[in-house]
């Protein structure tokens, strides 16, 4: 008696401690995200944790989707591509996830892409930009599985343009960039926008990325030409580098930036220099819908710093994905389906009216640098440039 | 133009020197591959800038900075390198490189990885002459080399301590047999080395207005490259060396405009020289 | 079905063990400290990735161009570089890494920062090769490389290595022709990790510049001297041991590359030889099991007769 209720109470055990198991595994629905945790690029990695993190306690607190609760893969790609690409196979093959976030840089996302697009596994992408992250060069033929809710850099290089040459007035203009894709892509959008719209290119300069923090060879080169506007792209570190070292130059022209410089490490690194800064981004922190206002401030109180673009856009990319989730259910092809059928989304990086290609169209915003923050300025909504352009 | 492109060159070179002195002593006596060097240079950096949290005085945050370096220095010799010293120099360097691996990481799982602002209040005011300028912390850069550069040659040619340390990096085994304690000698090379990179550390820090957990990843090889364009172990010679790699990045991008990474402007300066001088530029065989 | 996680950790590390082998063939055998060697394996992959799909070359024949060329650019740098002092040889080479990235990232006709897409995996019998499959290739050639060695070791070349590497002055007044032997070595050792590279671009179908920076040659470094510098079986060990260290260490996230820097250290503070090499303590380990399990057979035998 003894004996076998020792063994009923053991099967007994087991079969729930199984059924517990199968249940908790059918209620929760699992969505991938890889990021440079690690390593070099660890900053904008842990800010696109922490961004993707907050939507996913936001998601759970308010019941899940269709009363499951999500649960979030997460890892650590150390910005190298070998690892991205055991860590896709793991996520499909072991995961079994149903849909994926990137909040990694170009490399990581460019390699996983036709990953996730051969396994059909949709991917939002945060914030890489390589163009062929959502295209198959060799198919001639968009990866229909991955989404970006980043601007091309070629699209927020011509919004910057169109707004310093229309708005601003520039007529002379000084160009300096990293040399990555992302810096080539947004000057090459910039100079060809800017000289369409009459503007002159003085000087293009490229500089080493990572590692430049010297700029004043650059700087004290582009004040020789004395333009009206200096169109500069980099990372916030940089661009809070140049910003400081052109004012030390004593340097008048205005500065233009692009979304790198969109993180309070800009403003507290740049500190004084940083006032009257433009830039072209995707967050407007003026904007008012409780969406925007929410998110600042619970990221202000669950990690005691101030959102970037970087978390933002990673946020945005998660919360799409959960949305496709919610409409179309867990099957991968109908998420994708939704995803593709996307109209008028409310994001909190703003609205974004469709996905052409898998790139994004939505308005770009122009912040300035006000007392310490970035504001409003403007908006570029001009469908002629915020249209991503076709690939071939 | 020229003439601010000329400070600008010079302020970069004395950070190199800085920099690379320290690699360069290291080298001259122990025939290290010192890579972890450029994580002293680091962690000057973060000593000063915690320093100068607590404190909020800048001048002594640069001592703070300098003395924590040189701390790290000697216990990573007294108990990583000199264990080693009897093997091919293959397994110092590695393990040089997993200790900078750890403290990298270290810095950014202690101080998070987002960038830090050393914004310190220095005092001493910018310098104008006409539409020439050198900034406060390009003054602060100048001077303080300067005074570590007098006091390292007042230490190498006026002391005994110097004349032993110089003999040591010519031959250590004659030197031993002269009755100079080798021990004590390389302990007193990577104290003041260290403390050297320490002292680059938070003054880029202050220059930049930014400390980040992987700011020694380029010194890290440049040094190397500017310590055997000057002929390794070769203190004259690493202060040219510096000088010049600073000044030929600067003309580089700044007049020639041309296209080309900063970082291989070095490499290619080292192996350009190399191939007529295969000691480096002041370097003896 | 075998998992394709799997096979994927298992074609990384099977690059990485050619990779390390060839760096073995340059510093464990000649006894050269190359730092470039990451340099060698862009040409490789790069090289095999341009005939590919600018070319139109099928991979297998633009894995072996981008193999011959990988070896003819370790030839003409390998020349001036070893004519330099000992000490230098190591930075020398570490040069070599930033400007052929350089020549990647900054010449248009390379892809520049955009990097190289649509290198497929090789196709055979009319179809594309699967990854399984991929791997018992990569693993053949791995094999064959391992045995080439062997019979390098026991030849004139490898015995004029051992004697450059034992004692480089003494080998020079017997006769040796030292730069020649150590030429060799160097265009042995950049043609294999050459064609690393073009396995590797054929693995990941986009290939950038910054794959090929100075942090791959410390990791190909890393797994020679962790495994036992010299040996023929330590670097493969070191490429198992640490390729398979980041996916298992994924649960600690935060801390792995942390625990990667501190085992380097730990390793060569204590078995500085490395896993395989001199007073390895897993050799002492396995040949007093081995010698005792002989010992057992010898008094089995005994007994039977």
């Amino acid at each position: 008696m003894g004996k076998n209720f020792g063994i009923g109470a053991f099967v007994l055990g087991l079969s729930i401690f199984l059924a517990t198991g199968m249940v908790f595994s059918q209620e929760t629905i699992k969505i991938g995200f890889f990021a440079p945790i690690t390593g070099p690029a660890a900053a904008d990695g842990t800010s696109a944790k922490n961004a993707v993190e907050l939507g996913l306690k936001e998601v759970n607190e308010t019941g899940g989707i269709r009363g499951k609760k999500v649960e979030l893969i997460i890892y650590d790609d150390r910005l190298n591509p070998q690892e991205a690409v055991a860590i896709a196979n793991k996520l499909i093959e072991k995961d079994k996830v149903i849909g994926v976030v990137s909040g990694s840089y170009s490399g990581p996302t460019r390699v996983t892409a036709p990953i996730f697009q051969k396994a059909q596994i949709p991917m939002v992408v945060g914030y890489a930009v390589h163009p062929d992250v959502t295209w198959d060069p060799k198919e001639k033929k968009p990866n229909d599985f991955i989404f970006r809710n980043g601007f091309l850099g070629e699209v927020e290089g011509a919004a910057a343009a169109e707004f310093a040459v229309k708005n601003l007035k520039a007529k002379r203009i000084s160009i300096i960039f990293m040399d990555n894709d992302f810096g080539r892509a947004i000057s090459s959008g910039f100079a060809e926008r800017a000289e369409k719209l009459g503007a002159t290119i003085l000087t293009r300069q490229m500089y080493k990325f990572p590692g430049e923090k010297d700029f004043r060879p650059y700087l004290t080169r582009i004040k020789e030409g004395n333009p009206d506007l200096i169109f500069a792209a980099g990372y916030y570190n940089e661009a809070a580098s140049i910003v400081r070292q052109a004012k030390e130059l004593g340097i008048t022209a205005q500065i233009m930036g692009e979304e790198g410089f969109d993180s309070p490490k800009f403003l507290e690194i740049a500190g004084p220099a940083a006032e009257g800064v433009i830039i072209a981004t995707n967050l407007d922190r003026d904007d008012p819908r409780p969406l925007v206002q929410n998110f600042l401030k619970n990221y202000r109180k669950t990690y005691n710093e101030d959102a970037d673009m970087v978390g933002a856009s990673s946020y945005d990319a998660f919360m799409i994905l959960v949305e496709a989730i919610r409409k179309a259910g867990t099957d991968p092809k109908a998420i994708q389906k939704a995803l593709l059928e996307t109209k008028d989304y409310n994001g909190l990086t703003g609205k974004i009216s469709r996905f052409i290609q898998g790139e994004v169209v939505k308005p770009v915003q122009i912040q300035i640098v006000k007392e310490g923050k970035f504001r409003r300025l403007g908006v570029v909504d001009n469908i002629e440039v915020i249209t991503p352009p076709p690939k071939k | 133009m020229l003439v601010q492109q000329l400070a600008n060159g010079i302020a970069v070179g004395s950070v190199y020197a800085l920099i690379s002195l320290g690699l360069t002593m290291v080298y001259g006596i122990l025939r290290i591959l010192h890579i972890a060097h450029a994580g002293i240079y680091a962690l000057g950096a973060y000593t000063g800038w915690f320093a100068f949290r607590l404190v909020g005085e800048f001048w002594l945050s640069l001592f703070i900075g300098m003395a924590g370096s040189a701390l790290a220095g000697y216990l990573i010799e007294r108990f990583l390198y000199s264990p080693l010293l009897h093997l091919p120099r293959i397994a110092p360097l590695i393990v040089s490189i997993g200790l900078f691996t750890a403290m990298e990481e270290t810095f950014r799982i202690v101080a998070g990885p987002h960038t830090l602002t050393y914004n310190a209040k220095i005092g001493i005011g910018d310098l104008s002459l006409g539409n020439f300028k050198l900034t406060e912390t390009q003054l602060l850069i100048l001077i303080v080399t300067f005074l570590i550069l007098i006091i390292l040659w007042v230490i190498l040619s006026r002391t005994r301590t110097g004349l032993a340390m110089r003999a040591c990096a010519m031959d250590a085994e004659t030197a031993s047999s002269f009755g100079v304690n080798v021990k004590a000698i390389v302990a007193i090379n990577f104290l003041i080395g260290s403390a050297m990179a320490g002292a680059a550390g938070v003054l880029i820090g202050v220059y930049d207005n930014q400390v980040w957990p992987t700011m020694g990843s380029i010194p890290a090889y440049k040094a190397l490259a500017i310590v055997v364009l000057g002929g390794l172990g070769n203190i004259p010679g690493t202060v040219l060396a510096s000088f010049v790699v600073g000044m030929a990045e600067t003309f580089f991008i700044g007049i020639l405009a041309i296209p080309f990474p900063r970082d291989a402007v070095a490499f290619v300066a080292m192996i350009l020289v190399l191939m007529f001088r295969p000691y480096g530029l002041l370097g003896k065989g | 079905m075998v998992s394709g996680y799997l096979i994927t950790i298992l074609i990384t590390i099977t690059i990485y063990a050619m990779l390390a082998h060839s760096l073995n063939i340059i510093t464990g055998r000649a006894g050269q400290i190359s730092l470039g060697h990451s340099a060698f394996f862009g040409i490789g992959a790069y090289t095999s990735a341009l005939f590919y799909t600018g070319a139109g070359l099928s991979f297998w024949l633009s894995v072996p161009l981008g193999t011959i060329i990988s070896g003819i650019v370790g030839a003409l740098l390998g020349i001036p570089c070893l004519r330099v002092r000992d000490d230098f040889l190591a930075i020398t080479t570490m040069g070599i890494v930033f400007v052929v990235e350089a020549v990647f990232l900054y010449i248009p006709f390379f892809g520049g920062a955009m990097g190289v897409g649509g290198i497929d995996p090789p196709k055979w019998f009319g179809r594309e090769m699967s990854k399984p499959e991929y791997f018992i290739l990569l693993l053949i050639v791995l094999i064959l490389l391992l045995f080439f060695d062997r019979r390098l070791e026991r030849s004139w070349i490898g015995l004029a290595w051992s004697s450059i590497r034992e004692d480089e002055m003494a080998a020079g007044t017997m006769g040796v022709d030292i730069v020649r032997f150590k030429v060799i070595a160097f265009i042995l050792g950049s043609a294999i990790a050459g064609l690393a590279g073009g396995f590797y671009a054929h693995f990941l179908t986009f290939i950038m510049p910054q794959n090929f920076g100075f942090g791959q040659s410390i990791v190909i470094l890393c797994m020679v001297v962790f495994g036992g510098i010299g040996t023929r079986w330590g670097p493969i060990l070191g490429a198992i041991i640490l390729g398979i260290l980041p996916e298992i260490s994924r649960p600690i996230m935060e801390y792995r590359t942390f625990l990667y820097g501190l085992l380097l250290v730990a390793m060569m503070r204590f078995q500085p030889g490395g896993l395989l090499g001199e007073e390895s303590l897993l050799v002492k380990f396995f040949n007093s099991v081995g010698s005792s399990v002989r010992g057992k057979r010898i008094i089995k035998n005994a007994s039977r007769s």
